[in-house]
């Protein structure tokens, strides 16, 4: 009469487990789902309902009650269809109790009774990985992503009957194991000239400060942002698995394969809100920033972003993670991404001072669609011209990414061992112990300071990333003053009208 | 008939009325005492030939209060109003043509007895010619010679921050012409510099206070801008820009019109190329300007360069550099220096004042 079944159901990244009750007694022939389940969940019944028959079940005509128990958030999704169809046996007594203990389902069924996969495989078996996890034997590739050690792949429901009621053994599918890669980044050492931009690129990706491009079209930040992600370490174990689970949660197509290189994201101009920090209604999805956490987020022609997603970015980009809150619950995504923007210097985005059509009032409305606050979590401001053509037909290429990432990786070891977090995010008192300026060096900023060349806000951005140059270039003890002068002619003055400046 | 108020304050309530243009105004101030024309005016005498119906239905239809608010705008901004009479009415005013009738003016009028150079120029002028703007204004002020600009941004604020830039009695005081009402401060930004004219010079506007700048000002501007200058400048101008409007007014006027050459090819330069090209006199340093007023240039020059020496290879660089912007990966290719180096020479030559950098393009501020 009664029956309790195991399965997962996600929450934005994250699976959680989660017991799915059914009991079936005397009354009216009914079907009830309760325990706050989605719209997604609803559908359910007839989604169950249909396969039981297809599979020649037997369909209760009594009053049926399904209950979602656990927490108080909504709960659903597909993948708890077999469960709710597992549990319906059970109760019925087609199945017993003990068949299905230490066991968890996680499938959608069709209508003929087949398993199918759901969207975020990996995250849900990942939470009851410490169980007997029931997939369908098509998602067995995305399900191995979650490493649980006893993953057991089904064709339909006919067949995991028969397996539970210990009439056949298990199907024989491979499970695979999952193989860690490196993705196909483009190389740095395509990049022509641009001596500036590829050492902000490595500054970027060694202290992990977040850049801004402006240039003209053609001057090469997109093809610059691309290959950033092959300048950063290589991710971590951990890293690798939570990008893989954050990848399945998004419902991105996904094969047996963890890739080990930082994530890189280009979301479009017209990605909404939700797009990209994340949430949904019917069940909270991650949004491009959780999707590029550990990695690289690129935003192209950044003044055509809708203003009030760029400043949603802004509390993320500083705590590492987004905290989506809803009226039925609120959850926490990582959050931990590298921004790389790209902007035309004014509107008419023409390469020379000479043909720029722009007045200056247009060129500081076009900067002013950036909220100040935004454009100060950018530690490099980095001018771009178009190649010249000598650069651009030069058959020597430049220095290559892998050249370049050694040398990042051993300044975040350096940075890690020394502060225990990469330079950008270098408290301004933990700059003094870590980052003292040589007198000369101090001289230079006052004079920018005492010009109004210089805000107090970008003398600490100032000395982070000269703390990254000096690490770069091998420099203990004081920061020179060649550092800071580096740092300096990377963060552009941008001027937004009525005398202020960024 | 005595008048219940100064006759200033009707001066400046004639020079408030609507539909007015300078000619009317002159022909006002021309018929009699300011508060018999007020009175005139409002008893329904229509005592001008040439003037329509509407415009006087128009001036008929204000009252005292309108007199009564710009008298007291005027007070309270401690503002002057002048009329051609006055005996501190510029004194090259009087003899034009098409001179305001009556003026607001802020300040020192002493300034306008004062030899007078205007410098004139676009307001998207690029780096190079602003800091040319600012050094002649500094070095002319330190002749003595008053500056005669616009306030606007780009060349013409320049000018007056590098006159304001030399102090002692002996400086030209800065003489500025406005398009907006004396309290109207535009563009906003220059509000500082604005008060700094007053206190040292003089800030002089045809319009009433409280007038916006309307586009149509700018030009009647420019014009008294040319009847003031003796001698007009014209640092950068595009060959559409507002400044060849100053440069028709004062060739109108024979006073003579100097121009700074500039780069072929770059459009902050093309009009003033086109000055040269068409006969006037270039102004490649103060002297210039100054012989063309006639003044001993030799004993002018109390205005030296304050900005640091520059190392070897500091002076190296700013020479290869050359005129017109360049981009740093230019300028490290023409120098056979690292990028890095390159930055950081910049760096260093940017901190003493030596080059500018606008969105990545890099000029060497030298004369």
């Amino acid at each position: 009469m009664f029956a309790a079944v195991t399965s997962s159901t996600l929450l934005a990244t994250m699976g959680s487990p989660i017991v799915v009750e059914a009991h079936v007694g005397q009354g009216i022939p009914a079907f009830t789902v309760v325990g706050l389940p989605d719209e997604g969940c609803r559908e359910s019944r007839d989604r169950v309902r249909a396969a039981m028959l297809s599979s020649d079940l037997e369909w209760p005509t009594k009053r049926v009650t399904i209950n979602l128990a656990g927490g108080g958030e909504r709960r659903g999704g597909a993948g708890l269809d077999l469960a709710i169809a597992v549990g319906l046996l059970v109760a019925t007594g087609v199945l017993s109790q003990q068949a299905v203990e230490g066991k968890a389902f996680v499938a959608e069924l069709g209508l003929d009774g087949s398993l199918r996969p759901t969207a975020g495989m990996a995250p849900l078996v990942s939470a009851v990985g410490d169980h007997e996890v029931v997939v369908a034997a098509t998602a067995v590739a995305e399900a191995s992503l979650a490493r649980a050690p006893r993953v057991r792949p089904v064709h339909t429901l006919k067949q995991l009957v028969e397996v539970l009621k210990a009439e056949e053994a298990w199907p024989h599918v491979d499970v695979p194991e999952p193989q860690v890669v490196m993705d196909e980044i483009a190389d740095m050492a395509d990049v022509r000239g641009q001596e500036m931009a590829r050492l902000a690129m490595e500054v970027a990706a060694a202290g992990f400060h977040h850049v801004l491009l402006m240039g003209p079209p053609g001057a090469g930040k997109s093809m610059l942002a691309r290959r950033l992600p092959g300048l950063l370490p290589r991710l971590t174990d951990e890293q690798a698995f939570r990008v893989a689970m954050t990848r399945s949660a998004a419902g991105m197509p996904m094969s047996a394969v963890i890739a080990s290189s930082a994530p890189y994201r280009a979301p479009h101009h017209t990605v909404s809100m939700i797009g990209m920090v994340g949430g949904g209604s019917s069940h909270l999805r991650p949004g491009e920033l959780t999707l590029a956490s550990d990695g690289v987020l690129f935003l192209d022609e950044m003044g055509e972003f809708a203003p009030t997603v760029l400043d949603a970015l802004r509390q993320p980009l500083e705590e590492g993670v987004v905290r989506l809150s809803r009226a039925n619950g609120s959850v926490t995504m990582p959050a931990k991404c590298l921004l790389v923007a790209a902007t035309n210097p004014c509107p008419c985005g023409v390469s020379s001072p000479m043909a720029c059509t722009c007045t200056p009032i247009a060129k500081q409305r076009y900067l002013r669609r950036f909220s100040g606050p935004l454009l100060d979590r950018f530690d490099l401001r980095v001018e771009l011209q178009r190649p010249s053509t000598s650069e651009l037909t030069s058959t020597s290429k430049g220095e290559s990414s892998a050249a370049i990432a050694e040398r990042v990786q051993r300044v975040h070891e350096l940075c890690l061992a020394r502060q225990g977090c990469v330079n950008s995010s270098l408290s301004a008192d933990a700059l003094e112990e870590v980052a003292p300026l040589h007198d000369e060096a101090l001289n230079v900023l006052r004079t920018h300071l005492d010009g109004g060349r210089l805000t107090g806000r970008g003398y600490h951005r100032i000395r982070r990333v000269a703390r990254t140059l000096a690490d770069l270039h091998h420099s203990d003890g004081p920061i020179g003053s060649e550092w800071v002068h580096l740092a300096l002619a990377m963060r552009a003055k941008l001027h937004t009208g009525h005398g202020e400046m960024r | 008939m005595t008048a219940r108020y100064p006759q200033w304050s009707y001066a400046a309530a004639l020079a408030s009325l609507p539909l007015l243009t300078h000619r009317r105004l002159r022909w006002l101030m021309q018929a009699g005492e300011p508060s018999d024309v007020w009175r005139q005016i409002h008893e329904g005498d229509r005592f001008l030939n040439g003037v329509d119906e509407a415009v006087w239905r128009a001036w008929a239809s204000t009252s005292d209060s309108l007199l009564i608010s710009v008298a007291e705008r005027c007070i309270d901004r401690e503002i002057d109003v002048l009329t051609m009479n006055n005996s501190s009415y510029p004194a090259s005013l009087v003899g034009d043509p098409e001179a305001p009738a009556v003026v607001f003016v802020r300040g020192n009028t002493e300034a306008f007895r004062h030899r007078r150079v205007g410098i004139i120029g676009t307001r998207a002028a690029t780096s190079r010619g602003k800091h040319f703007a600012h050094t002649i204004g500094a070095q002319l002020a330190a002749s003595g010679v008053a500056v005669v600009s616009g306030l606007a941004r780009g060349i013409d604020v320049e000018s007056h921050a590098g006159a304001l830039s030399v102090m002692g009695e002996t400086a030209g005081p800065p003489i500025a012409v406005v398009a907006s009402g004396l309290d109207v401060v535009y563009p906003r930004e220059h509000a500082r510099i604005w008060e700094d004219v007053a206190m040292r010079g003089v800030l002089l506007s045809e319009s009433p206070p409280g007038v916006h700048p309307e586009p149509f000002r700018f030009p009647m501007r420019n014009r008294i801008i040319a009847a003031l200058s003796e001698v007009l400048v014209v640092v950068e101008s595009r060959s559409t820009g507002g400044s060849m409007s100053t440069v028709r007014e004062a060739m109108k006027r024979d006073v003579a019109v100097m121009a700074v050459p500039g780069s072929p090819g770059l459009r902050q330069s093309e009009g003033s190329n086109d000055l040269l090209r068409d006969g006037c006199a270039p102004v490649t340093s103060v002297d210039d300007v100054l012989l063309a007023l006639n003044l001993d240039h030799r004993h002018a020059h109390q205005w030296c360069d304050t900005r640091e020496v520059l190392l070897t290879d500091e002076a190296a660089l700013l020479h290869v550099m050359g005129r017109g912007p360049r981009s740093m990966e230019e300028i490290a290719m023409l120098t056979t220096k690292s990028v890095v180096t390159t930055a950081v020479l910049l760096g260093r030559l940017q901190a003493k004042g030596w080059v500018a950098n606008t969105d990545g393009w890099w000029e060497a501020l030298v004369a």
